[in-house]
């Protein structure tokens, strides 16, 4: 491709990717469902159109650059909910802390010993264990362990539609009413979607479920490249 | 309790503000903003770079931007810069976070042969330890809570 080529198709990819999210905004509005979901949504319609225009993942790299050139700026700002929500964590620190090595490394080592059992790729294994972390700091952790970013990033994404959308029903079932609880668990597992469920079901558990995602976030990053490639084999 | 306020200003209020309609024809005002938007955006850049160069200094496997996101929280538990610095552009940069993971899922166009052969078998494995994490998480903390006679008060 000449520059002038590639500098078209970085235009149309970025104007397609924005198109796509605006309408997922309103298509979560007026439906909202997981299916509406902006990244599902938006994802799957940059992915139609790009595969109806011939344009390969390779094309479109330039404008994925372009795109995710703020992504590393948004990560630093989660330290703002962190610092504004301290409190409420600090009161509980010891049944928080507990909780959240608990459910974070649980999670890991489940996801990554049954992907092991199934027979997965370690590059898949090493991906699927990861995927409590919210996006952007995942896709880096899977870089440092030699996993697939992008397969990451989805895994991240549905892990954090399944636990905003069952959570609170399970949690209900086996008897997990504290506030605090309810909140951690949801931000500790399902990162940013499950803390905008927490902040729906009160005040309390959403303030402890943003400082639960980005404390996950921390516990993950350190603990993954010891324990992961352990389960990926 | 002035965590409800916190995080509704999470949720971008503050740009809200800055667009009201009786301010959108003041010209220098919306410069002053602009300008604003600008510097703390140059400031989380700056903290993401910091991070990432102290990954590559040092060696440690750790993502250069969790070390910014860290760099942030102790300069302001410090008290060396205040959340007013950021909140503009990081709230607003946080309320439209999905839209950066877009273009990183994108290449999942590359993997439709793997998700096809193994699409039941992620899907069961991602079910199965998100529920055991959300238990593990809940479960842990309530026991310790209620052990030290916080019985929350239900849900």
């Amino acid at each position: 491709m000449t520059q002038i080529q590639i500098a078209a198709v970085a235009s149309f990819g970025v104007a397609v990717t924005v198109g796509a999210y605006v309408l997922s905004l309103l298509a979560r509005k007026r439906y909202p469902s997981p299916l509406t979901t902006p990244v599902l949504f938006s994802t799957t319609i940059v992915i139609a159109v790009l595969l109806g225009s011939g344009i390969s993942f390779a094309d479109y790299g330039p404008a994925k650059q372009i795109m995710t050139f703020l992504l590393g700026p948004a990560t630093v700002a989660l330290a703002l909910p962190l610092y504004k929500n301290r409190q409420v964590f600090f009161r509980n620190m010891v049944p928080a802390g507990c909780g959240l090595l608990a459910g974070s490394l649980g999670t890991m080592v489940v996801a990554g010993l049954t992907a092991r059992l199934l027979g997965f790729a370690p590059s898949l294994t090493s991906s699927i264990a990861i995927k409590s972390t919210t996006v952007p700091i995942a896709v880096e952790i899977a870089k440092i362990i030699q996993a697939a970013p992008a397969l990451t990033a989805i895994f991240v994404v549905i892990t954090g539609m399944m636990g905003a959308s069952l959570g609170p029903w399970l949690m209900t079932r086996i008897g997990i009413i504290h506030p605090v609880s309810r909140g951690l668990a949801l931000g500790a597992i399902s990162h940013g979607q499950g803390t905008a469920e927490a902040i729906v079901e009160s005040q309390l558990s959403g303030a402890v479920a943003g400082v639960s995602m980005g404390l996950a976030a921390v516990c993950t990053s350190l603990a993954a490249p010891y324990i992961v490639p352990l389960l990926a084999g | 309790m002035n965590e409800l306020s916190d995080l509704m200003a999470a949720d971008g209020r503050g740009i809200a503000a800055a667009n009201s309609p009786d301010r959108v024809w003041a010209v220098p005002r919306r410069l002053e903003q602009a300008a604003l938007i600008a510097l703390q955006l140059l400031g989380l850049c700056a903290l993401n770079y910091a991070g990432i160069w102290f990954v590559r200094r040092t060696g440690l496997p750790v993502p250069g931007n969790l070390i910014g996101m860290v760099a942030l929280y102790a300069l302001l538990a410090l008290g060396v810069v205040k959340v007013a610095w950021f909140d503009v552009t990081g709230s607003f940069l946080i309320k439209h976070l999905a839209f950066f993971f877009i273009p990183i899922t994108v290449g999942l166009m590359n993997s439709g042969p793997l998700l096809l052969a193994d699409g039941l078998g992620i899907m069961l494995i991602l079910a199965l330890s998100a529920a055991i994490g959300i238990i593990l998480a809940g479960w842990v903390s309530q026991v310790l809570l209620r052990a030290s006679g916080d019985v929350g008060g239900g849900s």
